[in-house]
C-alpha cells in the first residue's frame, strides 16, 4: 500500500511548507488528526527521508523495508538513538543543516557526543509553538516568559537553549526576559522580576531545568533571593527531571517552590524532550503524568527484547514517531523506559548500564579508565 | 522459594529474611542473622574444621569433596536437582546447563583436586604434618607444613555458575573453613554441594557456612564474620573488591580476583574450522566468564572470511543452545552496539554487524580497523582485523594484566604470540575451543590458587 497522497518522488521543501501550515492551524479544540490523517503524513515523510537520507535508506534496505511498505506511522522503521553518535541523519546533502543540536556526552561511558541535524528551524518552530501554547500557555494570561537555563548563543550546541530563546520572543507578547548569566542564573535579576511581577498582578511563566529550580528553592530556603506570591495565571515549567544531581527529586522540588511562589500544582508542567526530538511532550500537575504532546508526536512502547508493541500500560523501550523530525528521522527508538497511560505516555526512567557480567570485563570501562576510549 | 543459605550452627530459626531474584527472575531468600547469630554460625565452623584437622587426612577431605561434587553432574536426583536449580537460575536450557555442569566438574574430581594439591604444594602430605625439604643445604634438617587459616571468608559478587564451589573447594582442600557471601546471579548451587558434602561427611559439610545479602551492604553479620577470618578472598569488579577493602580491618589479608577479559587470535593458518571451536567458547558461559572470549582479532587477513564463518557456528550453536532472554539493560546496550557498528559501515564501509535479524540471541560486530573496545554483553563479539603482532600488541597495551585467557588458531608465528601475551601478563594461552574450560590447576590470574591460602611453618633440627 501506498501513501494515501503525495507525489511520485517527495519534495522536501514542498512538504516541510505543508506541513508548517498543518502545525500552525492546528487547534485541539476544532481540528483533530486522526489515524489516517497522521499516517497519510507519515507515509510522505517516510518516502522523503528515504530518498534523501543515505544511511536512513541503508538501515531501512538491509531491513527490506521501502516505502511501499509503509503505510502509517508505526511502519517506519526507527532508528536507534545511538546513530545520532555516530552519522549525520539529514535528508539532503550536510550543507543543508540550519542548525546543529548536540547531545549531552556521556551515554553508558560511550563518550562520544551524538548530534541532530535540523533542516528547517522554521518546522521546529512551528510544532514547539503550537504545543506550547496548547499545552503551556494561555494566551488570555499574557504572562511574561522568564527562561533560566542559558540561551542559545550562550550554549550553541543546546537545543532546550534555542527552544527557550524562541518561546522568549515567539510567544505572548514577546517581551519575555532571560535570566542567565555567565555563570549560571544572574539571581538578583530573577528575584527583580518575581518582585515585579508580584507587585504589577502580571504572571509569570518561568521555564528552567530541574536542577536550576532545585537550586532557586534552596535559595528561597535559606533566604538568599526573595520569594513572593505570583499571580493567578503564572506557570513553572520544568525540564530534565532527576538527572544531573543524584537526590533530586522532582516532585518535592517543584512542591516547594509552588508553595512559596503561590503557584498551584495545576499550574506546574514538566516538559519532556530529547535531542533527537524536536516536539515535545507536556505533563501538568503532580505528579506530572501523563505527558501529552500534539497529534504528530506519537509514542509506542516496545518489548526491548523482541520490539514488539506492548500492550497498554506496560512498560517498555518509548519508540517516538516526530512529524516534526521530517528533516532526519522521524521514527526514534529510545534508550529510555515508559509506558503508555491515558492519552500519553509516562516516562519511567532511562536504562541503565548493564551491570558487569560475572568475572568478565568490558574493555571499554577499563580504557575509559585509562584514558584511552 | 529458592533458599540461598546454609548455615550449621544456627541453632533457631530464622525469623526476618532478606529476599530478591537472579537476573534471570528466580526468587530466592536468605535470613537476616543477628550479630549473635553470626557468631555462633562462625564458631560452629571453626569448632569444625579443628576437629576435622584431627581426625581427617587430606586425602579423605578430597574423597569426600569429590564424591560430594560428582553427584551435582551424575544422573541421579541431585544432580537433576542442581541441573533444575541452574536452569531456573540463570534461564538457561537443558543443554547448556547438562555441559556446563559436566565441564566445571571436571575440575572437581579426586584426580584434578588431588593434581591441584601436587602441583602447588607438591602433594597433601604437607597438610597434614610436617614434610622433609629435600633442598635444604643447611646444618641438620628442615621440614615444612603448610595450613590456611581456620577461617576463611570469600565474598562472591560475580555471575559465572560454580565459582562459589571451587572457591570453597579450595579453602577446603588447604584445610580452612568458610563463610561464604553467595553470588545474586547464582546464589543457590554451593548451599546444595555443602548439603551433598554433609551427606558425605557430616563434619566437613560443617566447615561451610553460606548465606547472601544485598551486594553493597555490609551487614552487622558481614562484619562480624569478617573478625574470624584469616583470609578474605574476593570475586568481584574493581568497585567490589575496593568496597569490601573498605569494609574490612586494614591489616585483613585479602586475595583479589578483579576483573579480567578474554582475546581470541586468528593467526594467518588458522582453519575455517577453528570458528566452530571459538563459537563453543562464546557460547559456554555466554560470555559471563573472564575466560570468554570477547574480543577476536585476525592477523593480516580480512576479517570478512573469519566472521562468515563464526556467524554460522554461532547461528547453529544457538539453535541447540538458545541463550536465556537479555535484561532490558543488555537488550538496549546489545542494539547500541550493533547501530554504531552499523552506520559506521554505511559510512565507510569498514565495520558491519552480523545477527540473526533483529532477534539478540547472537552479535558480530566486525571492524577492518583495530581496536580493543570491547563491552560485556551476551553473545557479543567484537572483531577487528590487525595486519600483524606487532599492532595487537600496541593495540592491546592497555589491556596489560587485565586479560585472562589469550585464545589462539593456527600456528604461523605462535611463538610471536606467546612472546607477547607473556609482555601483556596474560594468564593463559589456549587453543580455541578450551579457552572456557581452564584446568583445575591453573594459575588463575597467573597466581597460585592454593599457595596465597595457606601459612608455611618451617622446623629446622639440628644434626
Amino acid at each position: 500500500m501506498t501513501a494515501p497522497h503525495g507525489p511520485a518522488t517527495e519534495s522536501l521543501d514542498l512538504l516541510t511548507a505543508e506541513l508548517i501550515a498543518a502545525f500552525d492551524g492546528w487547534r485541539p479544540e476544532t481540528s483533530s488528526w486522526d489515524e489516517r490523517t497522521l499516517d497519510a503524513w507519515a507515509c510522505r515523510a517516510f518516502k522523503a527521508q528515504f530518498e534523501g537520507n543515505t544511511p536512513y535508506r541503508n538501515y531501512c534496505e538491509a531491513r527490506n523495508v521501502s516505502p511501499s511498505d509503509v503505510s502509517g506511522w508505526r511502519e517506519a522503521v526507527p532508528v536507534p538513538t545511538e546513530a545520532f553518535r555516530v552519522v549525520d541523519l539529514l535528508v539532503g546533502p550536510d550543507v543543508d543543516a540550519e542548525l546543529i543540536f548536540r547531545t549531552s556526552g556521556t551515554s553508558r561511558g560511550r563518550s562520544a557526543q551524538g548530534r541532530h541535524l535540523v533542516r528547517s528551524p522554521e518546522l521546529y518552530r512551528a510544532s514547539l509553538r503550537a504545543g506550547f501554547r496548547t499545552f503551556v500557555y494561555n494566551e488570555d494570561n499574557a504572562a511574561k516568559i522568564i527562561t533560566l537555563p542559558p540561551s542559545f548563543t550562550q550554549n550553541p550546541d543546546s537545543s532546550l537553549g534555542w527552544m527557550l530563546d524562541d518561546l522568549r520572543v515567539g510567544i505572548g507578547s514577546g517581551d519575555g526576559v532571560s535570566v542567565a548569566s555567565s555563570s549560571g542564573i544572574d539571581w538578583g535579576k530573577l528575584d527583580a522580576e518575581v518582585g515585579e511581577s508580584a507587585g504589577k498582578g502580571r504572571p509569570l511563566c518561568l521555564l528552567g531545568t530541574t536542577l536550576g529550580f532545585a537550586e532557586w528553592l534552596e535559595r528561597l530556603e535559606d533566604g538568599r533571593s526573595i520569594g513572593a506570591r505570583l499571580p493567578q495565571g503564572s506557570i513553572l515549567m520544568d525540564t530534565g527531571g532527576e538527572k544531573g544531581r543524584a537526590g533530586l527529586e522532582r516532585s518535592s522540588v517543584m512542591r516547594g517552590l509552588g508553595k512559596r511562589l503561590g503557584i498551584p500544582p495545576e499550574a506546574m508542567v514538566n516538559e519532556f524532550g530529547m535531542t533527537e526530538l524536536l516536539s515535545q511532550r507536556y505533563g501538568r500537575g503532580d505528579p506530572a503524568i501523563p505527558l501529552v504532546g500534539p497529534p504528530w508526536l506519537r509514542s509506542r512502547v516496545l518489548d526491548p527484547v523482541t520490539l514488539e508493541e506492548l500492550p497498554r500500560g506496560e512498560t517498555g523501550i518509548l519508540c517516538h514517531f516526530d512529524l516534526a523530525n521530517l528533516g532526519s528521522v522521524c521514527a526514534v527508538l529510545t534508550e529510555d523506559q515508559g509506558r503508555v497511560i491515558g492519552d500519553g505516555i509516562e516516562w519511567v526512567g532511562r536504562t541503565q548500564g548493564s551491570p558487569p557480567r560475572g568475572c568478565s570485563l568490558a574493555t571499554a570501562e577499563l580504557l575509559e579508565a585509562q584514558g584511552h576510549a | 522459594m529458592l533458599e540461598a543459605w546454609y548455615l550449621p550452627g544456627l541453632e533457631e530459626s530464622p525469623a526476618e529474611w532478606l529476599e530478591s531474584r537472579t537476573r534471570a527472575g528466580a526468587a530466592f531468600r536468605a535470613p537476616t542473622l543477628s550479630v549473635d547469630q553470626a557468631r555462633a554460625v562462625a564458631g560452629s565452623v571453626r569448632d569444625a574444621v579443628r576437629e576435622a584437622r584431627e581426625t581427617r587426612s587430606t586425602g579423605e577431605v578430597i574423597e569426600s569433596i569429590a564424591r560430594a561434587a560428582g553427584k551435582l553432574s551424575a544422573d541421579g536426583p541431585e544432580g537433576h536437582a542442581a541441573r533444575e536449580l541452574l536452569r531456573s537460575e540463570l534461564g538457561w536450557n537443558a543443554r547448556l546447563v547438562r555441559e556446563t555442569l559436566e565441564g566445571m566438574s571436571r575440575t572437581w574430581t579426586r584426580e584434578a583436586l588431588t593434581g591441584l594439591v601436587d602441583a602447588e604444594l607438591g602433594g597433601t602430605a604437607c597438610l597434614d604434618g610436617f614434610v622433609m625439604d629435600p633442598l635444604w643445604v643447611g646444618p641438620g634438617q628442615r621440614s615444612r607444613r603448610a595450613l590456611g587459616s581456620p577461617v576463611v571468608l570469600q565474598v562472591l559478587a560475580g555471575n559465572v555458575p560454580g565459582v562459589a564451589i571451587t572457591a570453597t573447594m579450595r579453602a577446603l582442600l588447604v584445610r580452612s573453613g568458610v563463610l561464604c557471601k553467595l553470588p545474586e546471579a547464582e546464589p543457590g548451587l554451593l548451599p546444595l554441594f555443602a548439603r551433598l558434602l554433609a551427606a558425605e561427611d557430616p563434619l566437613l559439610g560443617n566447615c561451610v557456612a553460606a548465606t547472601w545479602w544485598p551486594g553493597a551492604s555490609f551487614p552487622a553479620a558481614w562484619r562480624e564474620w569478617a573478625r574470624w577470618a584469616g583470609k578474605t578472598v574476593v570475586y568481584g569488579g574493581d568497585m567490589t573488591v575496593e568496597a569490601v577493602r573498605r569494609g574490612l580491618p586494614a591489616d585483613t589479608d585479602i586475595v583479589a580476583y578483579g576483573p579480567k577479559t578474554g582475546i581470541a587470535v586468528v593467526l594467518t593458518d588458522s582453519p575455517p574450522s577453528s570458528a566452530a571451536s571459538l563459537a563453543r567458547d562464546v557460547c559456554a558461559y555466554d560470555q559471563q566468564g573472564c575466560v570468554s572470549p570477547r574480543l577476536v582479532y585476525v592477523v593480516g587477513d580480512s576479517t570478512r572470511p573469519f566472521v562468515e564463518h563464526l556467524a554460522a557456528s554461532l547461528e547453529a550453536h544457538t539453535r541447540l543452545h538458545p541463550p536465556p532472554s537479555p535484561t532490558t539493560a543488555e537488550a538496549v546496550a546489545i542494539r547500541a552496539a550493533r547501530t554504531a557498528f552499523e552506520f559506521s559501515g554505511y559510512e565507510d564501509g569498514r565495520s558491519a554487524v552480523e545477527s540473526p535479524g533483529e532477534s539478540l540471541a547472537w552479535t558480530i560486530l566486525s571492524s577492518e580497523d583495530p581496536a580493543a573496545r570491547a563491552e560485556s554483553l551476551p553473545r557479543v563479539v567484537w572483531v577487528h582485523h590487525v595486519p600483524d603482532l606487532q599492532v595487537l600488541e600496541e593495540v592491546l597495551r592497555p589491556l596489560e594484566g587485565r586479560i585472562q585467557t589469550l585464545g589462539y588458531s593456527g600456528t604461523e608465528e605462535l611463538k610471536k604470540l606467546t612472546g607477547l601475551a607473556v609482555r601483556l601478563s596474560v594468564s593463559r594461552i589456549a587453543p580455541f575451543g578450551s579457552m572456557a574450560w581452564p584446568p583445575a590447576d591453573w594459575r588463575h590470574e597467573g597466581k597460585h590458587q592454593l599457595l596465597p591460602l595457606v601459612n608455611w611453618t618451617d622446623f629446622e633440627t639440628p644434626e
